[in-house]
């Protein structure tokens, strides 16, 4: 009984499908028909405005503005020569450039095709009292993305551009179009989700000339969201100019957080010039750079950390108890094995385990890698976070690569590459935000941190997690090496001894790694400031820059500078 | 005879149904920007393989589903519950899982899973109320409670991920072995009434994009870019098809990729467009054959197991027809409900293959008692 009465129930509903399908195509079929057959509706997309980049203070990194582009509907168009000799008159540009633009980018003939972007508002004008003279002419407003301070921080910043092909067939499903602007690289990549915002536009009827019948309805944009970060505007601008004409990194990070204060790379890039059609010279430069103005080398560069890979080798000598800080060497300049000599920067005499850090005595750190092992030291490197993501919200991060000593490719491991490893040159690469977290975690004593860049996206707060790796190892420990840390500043012989200021306490490593090829050494200066009002931990990295000498000269002079401006 | 002509039925017009389906992916996918041409062949090995497995399964005695009916079920749940921990999202939805390099939709295979255990268990405890009894004093826990809870925790699992659709499907199939198994005419009443009054409280666990759809639904010119495109665009295809369509490949709203999501939920309409009025009622009436059929067999069925799932199965994918052809004509709201058989999608396919390897199975069973 009741398996008829489901019986009767689908038959009725399959009636009800054949109803419905022969008053859509029996009953109305001429009227879809005809909005059909001739393509009768068309969708103009309307772009939603950019999200903007704040820093820490509210100062605009990324702005949003309005400028009008110019757009012409293929299947619009009646008199195409008369309108491309127009737009060639207004445009002061070429009639042939201008078709050849239009050739490539037309996709289908019901989609606008832009022919230029951002042209002055008189243009637009023009432009705009003669529209109805060239059937199929358009102009939009559109809002265009802006960066005031320029090449300052630009790779923390990232750029905007037109969704490439491959991206498209990454992301077509989550609403990007051929039109669309996307981020790249930096923020503007990492967190492009929220500052696109969502795409809106308008439908309209038309009939078969072209004119527009009446509005089928419009969807308004979503605007983006604006992103806080925790960047300090004042600090990206000293820090860019202090690495002027130079190649390097200056990285800025709150101790207690982990908030990226600063972030700077150079040679660095203006991102304007990715939306200026004028600056298309520039842009092209950007990628053929030899020094890879593109390269965000604080989180891409990878290098030798040179002496400053000392401090996780004196954390290992430490708490392996195979040392302590009475433990004392001798330094006559230079170590011999076999038939090598590897030498030290001078003849340090007696050096102890805290002067052998302030003094960065290669001949202390020689003994002390012989004594631990290669295994040990590799242990060691992996534990405060070498080879490994420190996950900054940036794209596209490096992590290096520490030796495997057990696992070579071509040959055995070595002594000679024992003693190499233990003064951080060989096969040892990191990234400068690597060291950066390093520093800070010795400074937390062994906490781990991640290290972030954003704050809030809209108005909501944001706090980003991580999988953390503290060290476990004795505070005391941690104490001697900061001993050491401040004798690199504070002893005569210090090797930052530049950085010795009376109102402030700096502490730190200096490095100087060798490179092959006969270029100059990379210098480095990672440290911190344990009692300023923001506490923080700070690395210069000048690649091929010489002497850690000079890295210590910049350090101290922004550590001035900031001070003087009262961040500190 | 008269059996052995249900299975040659159910037979003709599955493979029908699938070779018509292909033909439609063919055009589908031939000139989109969204999929390539690869879809057609990934449906084309998946369609063959299907029919192969048709065929096992339907050897495989349907009474071995009765043993696994409540593991099938468990195992489900945890799938269910893994989603939330393990799976990933896709389209703004939680639905994917990946077991052995293969993605899994467990929402799809918990309508078979829950049928099965729907079946098994009122095969377990037969109401009391029944025809033959019309005035026994019906259990409430037993007869009503228990299946409910079976049934509204998958249920909620579901309308979490968010699948709206799917979870209703879900209640419907209760309500369906429910009806069927002979429970109590007021409980079904009361439990109708339960429904309706849950509306307003469903309205507002809803996503907002759920509501956007259903709003839509009542006027899609609201928001033509947005919600309502998919249905006008989809409306503009089916009717400018008229009685005799635009010809295969040559649907100007398919091929000049107005239509979205038109190789899965959506593709009813490409077969509008091109095939028209008599392509769509052919269809259609391939379905019903194919629903009257498995019906017919399932009423020759003695056995309350059999016949439980059986009406379970026949309802699930006749009621899949009716709404996914329904949504595309806009009579009823856009669920995202993939039309059996057609639609491109695996985990949607591999389902309905099961169903009707077991049913013809069943078929099979009724010849030889």
């Amino acid at each position: 009984m009741r398996l008829k009465i489901l019986k009767i129930i689908i038959t009725c509903l399959f009636g009800c499908l054949v109803l419905g399908l022969g008053y859509i195509q029996i009953i109305r079929g001429s009227y879809y028909q005809s909005l059909g057959v001739h393509n009768c509706i068309r969708v103009v997309p309307v772009e939603p405005s950019r999200g903007r980049i704040l820093d820490r203070n509210g100062i605009i990194l990324a702005d949003t503005q309005v400028s009008f582009d110019v757009m012409v509907v293929p299947q619009e168009i009646k008199d195409k020569d008369a309108l491309f000799s127009f737009l060639s008159e207004v445009l002061q540009a070429k009639t042939k450039t201008l078709l050849n633009l239009y050739q490539r980018r037309k996709l289908a003939s019901f989609a606008p095709v832009t022919l230029a972007e951002n042209i002055s508002r008189d243009q637009a004008i023009i432009l705009e009292e003669n529209k109805f003279r060239f059937s199929g002419l358009l102009v939009e407003v559109r809002s265009k993305r802006t960066y005031p301070f320029r090449e300052a921080g630009a790779h923390v910043l990232g750029y905007v551009g037109r969704v490439s092909p491959e991206r498209m067939e990454k992301f077509k499903s989550y609403g990007y179009t051929i039109e669309g602007m996307t981020g790249y690289s930096g923020l503007e990549e990492y967190y492009d989700n929220f500052l696109r915002g969502g795409e809106g536009g308008v439908q309209i009827e038309v009939n078969n000339r072209g004119q527009q019948v009446r509005l089928l309805g419009m969807k308004v944009a979503a605007p983006g969201q604006d992103i806080g970060t925790t960047l300090d505007a004042r600090i990206q601008q000293l820090s860019q100019s202090f690495l002027a004409g130079e190649r390097g990194v200056i990285a800025v990070m709150d101790l207690d957080t982990g908030e990226i204060l600063g972030l700077v790379s150079s040679p660095s890039f203006d991102p304007n010039d990715f939306l200026d059609n004028a600056a298309s010279q520039r842009r092209a430069s950007y990628f053929t750079d030899p020094h890879a103005a593109l390269l965000n080398r604080a989180i891409q560069g990878q290098y030798p950390p040179g002496s400053v890979f000392k401090i996780p080798i004196a954390i290992a000598a430490l708490n392996t108890k195979k040392l302590n800080e009475h433990t004392s060497f001798i330094c006559n300049g230079f170590y011999t094995l076999g038939n090598r000599v590897f030498r030290c920067s001078h003849a340090h005499g007696v050096q102890d385990f805290i002067q052998a850090i302030a003094h960065s005595c290669n001949v202390y750190f020689f003994h002390t890698g012989l004594i631990l092992g290669p295994k040990t030291m590799e242990e060691y490197a992996h534990l405060v976070g070498l080879g490994r993501l420190t996950n900054i919200d940036l794209p596209y991060e490096e992590k290096g690569s520490v030796p495997r000593p057990d696992a070579l490719a071509k040959r055995r491991w070595s002594k000679g590459d024992t003693l190499n490893f233990s003064i951080g040159q060989g096969d040892l690469l990191v990234t400068p935000i690597q060291l950066l977290r390093m520093m800070a975690v010795v400074a937390r004593d062994g906490k781990d941190l991640l290290p972030s860049v954003i704050k809030s996206i809209g108005s909501n707060p944001v706090r980003r997690e991580a999988l953390m790796h503290d060290i476990n190892i004795s505070k005391v420990y941690f104490e001697k090496i900061k001993r050491g840390m401040r004798g690199a500043v504070a002893d005569e012989a210090g090797t930052a001894s530049l950085l010795l200021m009376n109102d402030m306490i700096v502490l730190g490593k200096t490095g100087t790694a060798q490179t092959s090829g006969g270029k100059s050494n990379h210098a480095w200066f990672v440290g911190f400031c344990p009692q300023t009002k923001t506490r923080i931990a700070f690395c210069v990295f000048l690649e091929n820059g010489g002497s850690s000498y000079n890295a210590c000269r910049i350090a101290s002079e922004l550590l001035r500078e900031m001070k003087k401006q009262e961040i500190l | 005879m008269m059996i052995y002509n249900l299975r040659k039925a159910i037979w003709i017009t599955i493979i029908c149904i699938i070779v018509f389906g292909l033909i439609i992916l063919y055009s589908a996918s031939s000139q989109s920007t969204r999929v390539t041409q690869q879809v057609f062949y990934n449906q084309l090995l998946f369609s063959a393989l299907g029919l192969l497995a048709i065929f096992f399964l339907s050897r495989v005695d349907y009474r071995q589903y009765y043993d696994f009916a409540y593991l099938f079920y468990g195992i489900n749940v945890l799938l269910l519950i893994g989603i939330f921990l393990f799976g990933y999202y896709a389209l703004g939805a939680k639905r994917w899982i990946e077991i052995l390099g293969f993605n899994f939709q467990p929402s799809e295979f918990m309508k078979f899973s829950l049928i099965l255990a729907l079946a098994r268990y009122f095969s377990d405890h037969k109401p009391k109320v029944s025809f033959y009894n019309p005035w026994a004093k019906p259990a409430l826990i037993s007869e009503f409670i228990i299946p409910f809870m079976m049934t509204a925790f998958p249920m909620l699992l579901i309308f979490k991920q968010p699948d709206l659709g799917t979870a209703i499907l879900v209640l419907v199939i209760f309500f369906v072995v429910v009806f069927a198994a002979g429970v109590s005419a007021r409980y079904l009443a009361c439990f109708f009434g339960l429904c309706v009054l849950a509306t307003p409280v469903l309205w507002n666990l809803m996503k907002s994009y759920q509501k956007d759809r259903l709003m839509v639904f009542l006027n899609p010119n609201i928001d033509p870019l947005g919600a309502g495109y998919t249905i006008i665009q989809s409306k503009i295809a089916i009717g400018s098809g008229q009685f005799f369509g635009k010809g295969w490949l040559a649907g100007t709203q398919n091929q000049l990729n107005f239509l979205p999501e038109r190789h899965t939920d959506f593709i009813f309409s490409v077969v509008g467009e091109e095939w028209g009025f008599l392509g769509g009622v052919a269809l259609l009436i391939c379905f019903y054959i194919l629903i009257i059929s498995s019906l017919r067999v399932v009423a020759q069925t003695k056995e309350t197991f059999g016949y439980l799932a059986g009406i379970g199965f026949v309802s699930i994918f006749a009621l899949q027809v009716i709404i996914n052809i329904g949504m595309v004509l806009g009579l009823c709201p856009i669920v995202g409900i993939t039309l059996p058989f057609i639609s491109y999608g695996r985990s949607s396919f591999l389902v309905f293959i099961l169903m009707f390897g077991f049913l013809i199975n069943l078929a099979k069973k009724n010849k030889i008692l």
